[in-house]
């Protein structure tokens, strides 16, 4: 494929960026006893970009064909030339990078293609039957197993040159509860970049759904938290939605140059000492994180970025454009969904860096406050304001966890609560790997961390 | 690419699905549906207060929907050459299988009365130099009026095609469409002040229908940023809320109308079922879904399945009247037929739903709602979490204010917490004044009582 796109590029002078994208989707869900749906999603493509008169131009095209290719080159350019008299901020040229050249096969690959639609469907299939054997109270089950596999290649004309592909599986099984006209939702999933085997590492299928099943029943029996400011611990997936939601976001140098709350703060100190937060295309800590690329949708090799070190902010992330308006080398993050998609500055796996205490010290520490379990959906504002929803949240008194209360939304103002961080676990997990971060169009992400202790602002009764 | 390509290219493709179908059927595959959705699109986007990039877009999806002895396959592809591969490769899904449900089957056709065709050729002479100064005009905008407002992102669109759907039941149902849109998400920025997100849009059938209701939604946009800019944190209380359309859809209506899918229903995820008949909210709110108003963005003549759709009293007077179905919930709950509320597309599966909801407008004028003694809090937009099942939904106020003793005070760092069901009983009164989302749906102002309302300090 890299030929094919090089022999696009061969009489171009200017900078064009051809992205060859193939994407297969398979899901498999099977609730009440049945396999509900199975579908398979296939999409090819090229996204092509140039620049051209200071201005982005882009076509895409699903025909994988040189003519094709070659018109889209065309489109793009006459669609750059049509906008150029308009923007005012011209682009001038894109910084050197560290451009991937060579192909990339991901691991789990040969996993994900042994393994065949029958075993995949009978594993949902036991674990609902079996879980739905829990309780009474479980109205119902669902139990659902899905991948993406993908192949990219990507070259432009100022030097990058590379074929990667990967593996991304996911499983989740969501519950619901009924008792005395009352219903409540349990659920729980993960994802990972890599094999089955990977994806199973830590946690079984049959605890992945005991897990889901149990938070349903037990919250047949919770009520609401007391709302208002309070001391939380938070687990390692909680940490994930933190930093992703409140942080991450604010420091995407797109929405920096929008004003975001991050504008203007590289050097300041915007987090406790404790506090050190990285993003990386890499997998750190633990193998298999769900948002590792080996080469982002412009053709460069990711970094670690470190964004806060030790309270201190000293990066943004960068795609090529705004690495050039800052003066940075690019950071790796430009990612595209699919093929006619333009590649957005996202993250890839966001997270803090572990601590010195442990879990059960932080809870013996805590005379008065919550702990939160169990992510659910998260978003960010430009004020820095954040706020994400959780599934469980325990009372902590006199340092114990007493008794299950229901998850709420939790909300704050990023950097106060990271200034307000003042014991982080030396335990560290990744738990974010499933489902998609939206920014106009999705993008597959992990994020997650030691425990944490800080305040935030609890919504209750 | 103009109306009289696209009708080619239609008409080429009903032969094509066709004689894929025929061969499938005489290759033993008897229940095959072909969900056909083509568009071609030219957009220009927007980003810091800025023209960011211009592109054009193309792209033809299949949706294969095989159906064997109570078994499903689904595959969805946008390759035309390997189609026929396609369903052979949705058949294996389908047998591979072994939990069938003989009430799954394909629907026989029926005729569709109601015909839609929402393409207007005078879009045909535009393209993507006028969309470059529809950017530049609402540029302009901003610089002389909302010079505060930073644009983090916008996107106009001028998009075409269609949608076709063939199936081995002898359903060919296919509507043109094309249309104007636009649109834009920001924040007030004053120095080191920064406001909340927010976000407007507006789409049109034609060139001038599609200006002035864009124009509107800008202002509307600008004027919302501005607002949210100098929120300052408020205290908690309990009581009186009052919601604009955007946010009384977006959260406790959505809900209920989610729990009227003939799915939740059949698996027990759903609080309305064994509802129909009884009263299950406030006598004032009424609501019904009609796809068939002309003069309608979403209306349409077909469903997922193809369909006919037609109007359909939900909510009268408080009083629960239809639940949604698609043709395997229909069968599963003991009816004949579907009542054309198959929703989705060529990338999904057929679900349940509504197509185009209206709420019957209130006698109260929301300009009272602002005036009334005591606290209410007006809801903007509510960035947060809800439970399908339970109904619990909780989230921040973004661009909200408290309205107290006359006063309008922009507010942030509140969150609220409350039950759709409940709210359903919660409203107290509904405004004759409303907007239609999407250019779609009639939603008018509501004033709902009873929800506890998360602060952080004192005013």
């Amino acid at each position: 494929m890299r030929d094919l796109l090089k022999e696009c590029l061969s009489e171009e002078s200017g900078f064009v960026e051809l992205r060859f994208h193939h994407k297969e989707s398979r899901s498999f869900f099977a609730e009440r006893g049945r396999v509900e749906s199975t579908a398979l999603r296939k999409r090819t493509g090229v996204g092509v970009r140039v620049l051209e008169s200071g201005t982005w131009g882009f076509a895409s095209t699903s025909e994988v064909t040189k003519a094709s290719i070659q018109n889209a080159i065309q489109i793009a350019k006459k669609a750059a030339r049509l906008s150029s008299a308009l923007r005012k901020d011209k682009i001038p040229n894109l910084p050197k990078a560290n451009f991937a050249i060579g192909d990339f096969i991901g691991k789990g690959i040969e996993d994900f293609r042994g393994r065949s639609v029958e075993e995949k469907l009978k594993m949902v299939l036991d674990i609902q039957n079996e879980a739905s054997k829990q309780s009474t109270k479980l109205q119902s089950v669902g139990c659902g197993y899905s991948e993406i596999y993908e192949e990219k290649a990507i070259v432009t004309t100022d030097g990058a040159n590379s074929f990667f592909s990967l593996v991304r599986p996911e499983f989740r099984v969501s519950a619901v509860a009924k008792e005395d006209g009352k219903l409540e939702s349990g659920s729980h999933s993960i994802g990972v970049t890599g094999g089955w085997d990977c994806l199973f590492r830590s946690q079984s299928a049959s605890q992945i759904s005991e897990e889901a099943c149990k938070t349903a029943v037990d919250l047949l029996t919770s009520e609401l938290p007391d709302g208002g400011l309070s001391t939380v611990i938070l687990s390692p997936s909680i940490v994930g939605l933190l930093v992703h939601e409140a942080i991450g976001h604010t420091v995407e140098a797109d929405f920096v140059l929008s004003g975001s709350v991050a504008q203007g703060k590289i050097g300041h100190r915007v987090g406790s000492d404790l506090v050190t937060l990285c993003d990386s295309g890499s997998s750190e800590f633990y193998e298999g994180a769900g948002g590792t690329i080996p080469v982002d949708d412009e053709g460069v090799i990711p970094t670690n970025t470190v964004i806060i070190k030790n309270g201190i902010l000293t990066s943004y992330l960068h795609n090529r454009e705004t690495a050039e308006r800052f003066g940075v080398a690019p950071t790796g993050s430009a990612r595209a969904w699919e093929y006619g998609d333009v590649p957005l500055i996202r993250m890839r796996n966001t997270f803090l860096l572990p601590g010195n205490s442990s879990f059960d010290e932080m809870i013996a520490n805590t005379k008065d406050g919550y702990y939160l379990d169990g992510a659910k959906n998260g978003q960010a504002d430009a004020t820095g304001e954040f706020m994400f929803a959780v599934q469980k949240a325990y009372r902590i008194q006199n340092g114990k966890i007493t008794h299950l209360l229901k998850g709420v939304t939790v909300s704050g103002l990023a950097f106060d609560v990271l200034q307000n961080v003042d014991m982080v676990s030396k335990e560290f997990k990744w738990d974010l790997g499933s489902g998609h971060c939206g920014k106009g169009q999705p993008a597959k992400v992990d994020a997650g961390g030691p425990y944490v202790r800080t305040k935030v602002l609890l919504g209750g009764k | 690419m103009d109306r009289g390509e696209i009708e080619k290219r239609l008409n080429n493709q009903k032969d094509l699905l066709t004689n894929l179908i025929s061969k499938a059927k005489s290759n033993g595959i008897e229940q095959v549906e072909i969900y056909s959705s083509y568009g071609y699109s030219e957009d220009v986007s927007l980003e810091k207060n800025d023209l960011n990039n211009c592109t054009a877009t193309e792209e033809n999806m299949f949706g294969i929907r095989v159906l064997h002895a109570g078994n499903q396959g689904f595959i969805i592809s946008n390759h035309i050459p390997s189609l026929y591969a396609s369903i052979e490769e949705a058949y294996q899904l389908a047998k591979s299988q072994t939990t069938p449900d003989l009430d799954l089957i394909l629907p026989d056709a029926r005729q569709i009365t109601n015909h839609f065709d929402t393409y207007d050729t005078s879009l045909d002479s535009m393209g993507i130099e006028d969309l470059v100064s529809y950017a530049k005009e609402a540029l302009g905008w901003r610089n002389d009026l909302y010079e505060k407002v930073n644009i983090d992102s916008g996107d106009f669109s001028l998009s075409k095609g269609y949608k076709l759907l063939v199936s081995s039941k002898g359903v060919m149902a296919h509507e043109l469409g094309a249309e104007l849109s636009a649109s834009v998400m920001g924040m007030g920025v004053d120095g080191d002040l920064v406001g909340s997100f927010d976000y407007d849009s507006a789409s049109g059938f034609y060139r001038d229908q599609f200006q002035t209701l864009w124009k509107k939604a800008f202002f509307n946009f600008g004027d919302k940023c501005m607002g949210a800019l100098y929120a300052k944190p408020t205290s908690g209380f309990q009581g009186k809320v009052l919601l604009p359309p955007d946010a009384v859809y977006s959260f406790f209506l959505g809900l209920f109308i989610g729990s009227l899918n003939g799915t939740s229903l059949r698996k027990g995820k759903s609080k309305m079922t064994g509802k129909m008949g009884e009263k299950v909210a406030s006598s004032l709110l009424s609501i019904w879904d009609d796809p068939t108003n002309k003069e309608l963005m979403g209306s349409t003549g077909f469903d997922r399945e193809g369909m006919p759709t037609s109007f359909k009293n939900v909510l009268n007077d408080g009083v629960l009247e239809s639940y949604f179905y698609n043709t395997y919930e229909a069968k599963k709950a003991g009816l004949n037929i579907s009542n054309g509320c198959a929703t989705g597309g060529a990338q999904s599966l057929p679900g349940c739903g509504p197509k185009q909801l209206q709420i019957k407008p209130g006698t109260s004028s929301k300009d009272e709602f602002f005036k009334l003694p005591g606290k209410t809090l007006f809801v903007n937009r509510i960035s947060g979490s809800k439970d399908g099942a339970s109904g619990d939904f909780s989230g921040v106020v973004k661009g909200g204010y408290l309205l107290e003793a006359g006063e309008k005070i922009p507010v942030r760092e509140v969150q609220i917490v409350g039950n759709a069901f409940d709210a359903l009983n919660q409203i107290e009164a509904i405004a004759k004044e409303g907007e239609l989302l999407g250019e779609s749906s009639f939603v008018p102002y509501m004033l709902l009582d009873g929800f506890t309302i998360t602060g952080v300090t004192e005013t």
